[in-house]
């Protein structure tokens, strides 16, 4: 017997988002077999720090990475599993941390994120690897990567009023939806109304 | 009626007729560059009171707590006294020499997140409470009222995971005292009692459950030995309720759900709401498509005052969930609804929704200030209510019945209110259509006021008015409800409204139903305020700057730069010296603040539910703090002699050398 939540929150995936989950793939089990085996993943470290100078084997690339759709799924996948309302669209950072930014606390490469994802982060992230299966949370990986790509002008990050910095915003997602935020910006607006495209 | 006028130049504060908005004091525009101080001429020197108006009399048998609140010594629960006025009576600091402020000592609570919390000052001890954040969330600390020693500190067990669920920030607005003990709130869904003396814990109870998106963040507020709590989590479709807790035992007495069937809104036989479309059975299941309120939100997560002649509490109920209206058609009752209850049975007398299907996210749980006041020639006991949607209500309250709704802050959202059904009249050219993009929506998501609490002087017949100015662009979209995860579906950005400024610290004449004058604030204002029979107003602004302004006229008497934004809750009480004091923490977070606090990107304008539109350079200007900041009058308070080390520090002279 479902709990009475578990059972609402079926429901809400059912309608909103296995539909396009589901017809975008062909079936999970015949890709499974190109995703990386759990003995792969627990191998990934969270931090850049190995005691005795022991090497890691090289980081797992996001399997779907190479699958132009994948980006666009992942946004679909990103609203309809509310990861937007805690980290805002295009992932400015809310109830949750910004995803727009090239810093993450839990390490940005595509396993981390699929790992972050899938079990849940300590301070709120809740565990999705019940609700969500290798191949749409790695869809939601290509996604993340895509938005977290703010350009860099330089290697920290200036905060100024006089000069101004930073100096740009992104057009905000009720005017444009974008798997490439960061391909769109405007002037930083200091608070005023963006202007409208 | 106030219309938004553009700042004219400095002149030299000539009248220029009723209604005209005039820059006065040029000194004042250049000490805060993009504040400036409006004036309503001609009401500057107000004119004696045309009737009597004081704070709510209570009855004959006023409670321990009740008595208590008017020592102006102490500052015994967050909202003063059950009225809610945030007026105090003590005069040493007044407006001849508030000019001599400065800072007498500080703390810090050790966790850097917003701090909306009201200090309490019982007994020459005070009470402060930390945010949900650092390595002890929501730790309390006891320190002398006089000297900042630390008595004791309390952490609480933290479940975790709770900041992932809390819509705006991990905060938490205070602390509630009666009776020896401490009550503490935690964003984890617990009500705590400790001993106020020896910070000992006396029982917990678990209110809530993270897993369905409840936290707790309002301020507790004991009546007659029961402890009353609100759930927050209306972005959560959390379904709101107050519950009052036995102050001894913990054990659950009553909770009073916002919506679903009257049983559980406790509505029965003496349930007399005003207004004939209130009148029906289970309208809070009906006006809503079938099992949505048990989603739907209206938490209440503000303010409760008491009237002890009534024997009824007051509260307002938050906004419905999902912030997406198109998939809540109906009234969505109780949600954004004034409550009045029997204290003693939580039964409902009456009840007033204030924005039926609430298209906006204009929660109402904003204090209500009970007022004693003439209107027409009559004395009636009313609730001024300064809401979210941008009107401030005058509301008999024991009846239920709205006598006046003014705008108080620029409106587009609607046209006014309709006194005789005492619905707002919607402004259709704002009414949100899924997908479509609705531009200069005012007052924008959090309302001309959010839960920043104002203050009412008996002496001045003033109500000082800390608010934001601000609109937005609203995109609504389908959203899925997932427990324990966002139930929103909109795309908010938000911007400043006309005239450019963002906040705004205004004095409120309630009979007059008019601004008196404005200090134009470039960030919303969002600390709660505080007035004294000194005819000083205390207020703090997001970009470090905490201000005493002269009561009557707005005029700029001091202040003080920080070490980071305010959006706590200035109080004042004596010390064992004799001086007065005034404390306020000073913290940036909450929802327009967190973009300088948490990991937020300012550059997404859409971030923390769209407010980071608005205040996306507040980032230049502050980042997060934790301090406790007390002040008093340079030279006041009993001589100390020579000052000498606390502690046992000894100064060795002579020769003092390493060993
Ligand atoms: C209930 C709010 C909430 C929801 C829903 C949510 N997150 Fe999170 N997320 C958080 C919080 C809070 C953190 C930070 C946790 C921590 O620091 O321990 C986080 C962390 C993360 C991180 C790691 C960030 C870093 O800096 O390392 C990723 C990636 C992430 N979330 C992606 C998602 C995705 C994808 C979804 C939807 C499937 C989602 N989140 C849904 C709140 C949420």
């Amino acid at each position: 017997m479902l709990d009475p939540s578990l059972r609402h929150a079926t429901v809400a995936i059912l309608a909103l988002s296995l539909g396009t989950i589901a017809t975008s793939r062909q079936g999970v089990a015949e890709e499974a077999a190109s995703f990386p085996s759990p003995e792969q993943l627990l191998q990934v470290p969270v931090g850049p720090t190995f005691p005795g100078g022991v090497r890691f084997p090289p980081p797992i690339k996001d399997p779907e990475a190479d699958d132009p759709a994948a980006i666009q799924r992942g946004m679909q996948a990103f609203v309809s599993m509310n990861c937007v309302g805690c980290h805002a669209p295009n992932g400015g950072g809310g109830m949750g941390p910004a995803l727009s930014e090239r810093t993450f606390i839990y390490g940005r490469e595509p396993a981390n994120i699929y790992l972050s994802i899938q079990q849940g982060r300590p301070n709120g992230m809740p565990a999705w690897a019940k609700m969500l299966p290798a191949n749409v949370t790695w869809d939601l990986v290509a996604y993340i990567r895509s938005i977290s790509s703010a350009p860099e002008t330089q290697w920290g990050q200036t905060t100024s009023r006089s000069p101004q910095s930073p100096t740009i915003q992104q057009v905000p997602a009720e005017l444009l939806t974008t798997t490439t935020p960061w391909a769109h910006t405007e002037p930083f607006g200091d608070g005023r109304k963006p202007s409208m495209h | 009626m106030y219309r938004i006028a553009k700042i004219k130049p400095p002149s030299n504060g000539s009248d220029e007729g009723e209604g005209t908005l005039i820059t006065i004091a040029s000194n004042v525009l250049s000490n805060h560059v993009r504040s400036s101080i409006l004036v309503l001429s001609g009401l500057i020197a107000l004119s004696a009171p045309a009737f009597a108006q004081s704070p709510a009399a209570p009855n004959a048998s006023p409670t321990n707590l009740d008595i208590l609140s008017r020592d102006p010594n102490q500052w015994v629960m967050a909202p003063h006294d059950y009225a809610n006025t945030r007026f105090s009576s003590l005069d040493q600091i007044n407006a001849g020499n508030a000019a001599q402020l400065h800072l007498a000592w500080t703390f810090s609570v050790g966790a850097d997140r917003g701090q909306e919390a009201a200090p309490l000052i019982v007994n020459n001890t005070m009470y402060v409470v930390a945010p949900y954040a650092g390595p002890h969330p929501n730790q309390v600390f006891a320190l002398d009222a006089t000297t900042g020693d630390l008595k004791w500190s309390y952490a609480p067990k933290p479940d975790g995971a709770a900041q992932g669920v809390a819509c705006c920030d991990v905060v938490t607005r205070g602390l509630a005292y009666d009776q020896g003990k401490i009550f503490l709130n935690t964003l984890d869904n617990y009500s705590v009692a400790i001993d106020a003396n020896t910070g000992k814990e006396l029982w917990h109870t678990k209110l809530g459950d993270l897993n369905e998106g409840q936290t707790i963040t309002m301020a507790p507020l004991v009546v007659k030995g029961k402890v009353l709590i609100g759930n927050s989590g209306g972005e959560v479709g959390v379904r709101g309720w107050l519950t009052a807790l036995d102050e001894n035992t913990g054990h659950i007495a009553w909770r009073a759900y916002s919506a679903g069937p009257d049983s559980d809104v406790l509505i029965g036989s003496d349930f007399k709401p005003f207004y004939d479309w209130l009148k029906g059975k289970d309208l809070g299941v009906k006006s809503w498509p079938p099992g949505a309120w048990k989603t739907g939100g209206g938490t209440m997560w503000g303010w409760i005052s008491y009237d002890p002649a009534l024997n009824l509490i007051y509260y307002g109920s938050g906004n419905p969930g999902p912030w997406n209206s198109n998939q809540r058609p109906g009234d969505n009752l109780w949600t954004t609804t004034i409550f009045a209850r029997d204290v003693d049975t939580g039964a409902a007398r009456w009840a007033l929704p204030l924005n039926p299907h609430d298209l906006f996210d204009h929660d109402e749980i904003n204090e209500n200030v009970l007022l004693d006041l003439e209107i027409k020639g009559q004395l009636r006991k009313v609730l001024v209510h300064p809401a979210r949607n941008g009107y401030m209500y005058v509301i008999d309250r024991a009846t239920g019945e709205i006598l006046s709704a003014d705008p108080y802050d620029h409106i587009t959202a609607t046209t006014g209110v309709d006194l005789k059904t005492g619905r707002p009249i919607e402004n259709e050219e704002k009414a949100p259509v899924l997908g479509k993009n609705i531009e200069d929506v005012c007052p924008a998501a959090p309302g001309a006021k959010d839960w920043q609490p104002t203050a009412w002087s008996p002496r001045t017949k003033l109500l000082y008015v800390p608010h934001q100015h601000l609109c937005m662009n609203f995109k609504t979209a389908q959203v899925g409800y997932i427990a324990g995860t966002p139930f929103v579906g909109a795309e908010v950005d938000m911007y400043a409204g006309p005239g450019g400024n963002r906040g705004e610290f205004m004095a409120w004449d309630v009979t007059e139903h008019k601004k008196v004058w404005a200090i134009r604030e470039n960030f919303p204002v969002w600390t709660g305020t505080l007035v004294t029979a000194g005819d000083v107003a205390f207020y703090g602004t997001l970009d470090r700057w905490f201000k005493a302004v002269d009561a009557r006229s707005g005029a700029l008497l001091w202040q003080f730069r920080a070490g980071s934004g305010f959006v706590g809750q200035p109080v004042t009480y004596k010390g064992a010296d004799g001086a007065q004091y005034v404390a306020i923490l000073s913290g940036a977070g909450g929802w327009p603040a967190a973009v300088a606090a948490a990991k937020i990107d300012p550059r997404v304008r859409n971030a923390a539910l769209g407010f980071v539109g608005a205040t996306q350079d507040l980032p230049q200007y502050t980042s997060g703090g934790s301090e406790l900041l007390v002040f008093k009058l340079a030279g006041s308070g009993a001589p100390q002699g020579n000052p000498s080390h606390a502690n046992g520090a000894q100064l060795e002279t002579g020769n003092a050398h390493a060993q």
